[in-house]
C-alpha cells in the first residue's frame, strides 16, 4: 500500500525534539517578559511580542505535526487504516469541544490555541494507543 | 469474515513473520487478521491466499452474519 502525504519515519524524532525544544523556548521568552499575545490587547503585527508567540505556536505545531504524520517502520493497510480512523476521532473531538467551548468559553482568543493543538494532540494518543494495543496483543501470543 | 490461515501456516510450517513478510505486512496486521479483529483488503486476501497456493475462498469465507 502506497502512503503519500507522510513524513519519512525519522521525521517522527525531530518531531519530538521540537516539542521538547518548546518548553525551553517559551520558558525562556516568559522569563524575559515575553507574554503570549492572546493574554493581551493586540501589539500590532510582527512586535517582539507576536513574534515570540510566532515562533513558539510554529516551533510546537510543527513538531506535533511532524510526529503525526510521520511514517510508521512498517507502513501497512491496517496502519492506514488506524491512521484514518484516529484522525475522524480527532476531527470529532476537536469540534465537540470547539462547540462547548463556543458556547461556555468568552475568551475567543484562546480557542485559536485549542484548535492547533486539539486534533494533532488527539491524534497522537489515539494512533498511538492503538498501536501500543496492537504490538500487546502480539507480544501475549508470543 | 473467518479464516483459517492459522492452519494454512502449520501445514505450510510458517511463521506469522514469514507470512508477514511475504505479504509486505507487519506481523500485528498477520496477528489481528488471524485472530479475526482486522478484516484485509481485497488485495491483501489474495496475496495470502497466493503465498498458501489456495483459491481464495478455502482460506477466507463468510460467516452467517456478514
Amino acid at each position: 500500500m502506497k502512503s503519500k502525504f507522510l513524513f519519512p519515519y525519522w521525521c517522527r524524532y525531530l518531531g519530538w525534539g521540537l516539542v521538547m525544544l518548546h518548553v525551553p523556548l517559551s520558558m525562556f521568552g516568559r522569563s524575559h517578559g515575553m507574554v503570549n499575545v492572546l493574554d493581551k490587547p493586540s501589539t500590532g503585527l510582527f512586535t517582539g511580542e507576536h513574534l515570540f508567540f510566532i515562533y513558539t505556536s510554529l516551533v510546537m505545531v510543527s513538531g506535533l505535526f511532524l510526529a503525526a504524520f510521520s511514517r510508521e517502520k512498517v507502513e501497512d493497510e491496517q496502519i492506514w487504516q488506524v491512521r484514518l480512523d484516529s484522525l475522524r476521532w480527532a476531527i470529532f473531538v476537536n469540534y465537540v469541544v470547539l462547540i462547548i467551548s463556543l458556547v461556555f468559553i468568552e475568551d475567543v482568543g484562546h480557542m485559536l490555541d485549542l484548535n492547533l493543538y486539539v486534533p494533532l494532540v488527539f491524534f497522537i494518543i489515539r494512533f498511538r494507543w492503538v498501536i501500543y494495543r496492537l504490538n500487546r496483543s502480539l507480544s501475549r501470543e508470543g | 469474515m473467518k479464516n483459517n490461515i492459522r492452519v494454512e501456516r502449520a501445514i505450510k510450517n510458517i511463521t506469522q513473520g514469514e507470512l508477514a513478510e511475504q505479504v509486505g505486512v507487519s506481523r500485528q496486521t498477520i496477528n489481528t487478521i488471524e485472530s479475526n479483529k482486522y478484516v484485509p483488503s481485497t488485495i491483501l486476501a489474495l496475496k495470502i491466499a497466493r503465498v498458501f497456493g489456495k483459491a481464495l475462498e478455502e482460506v477466507f469465507m463468510l460467516e452467517d452474519g456478514d
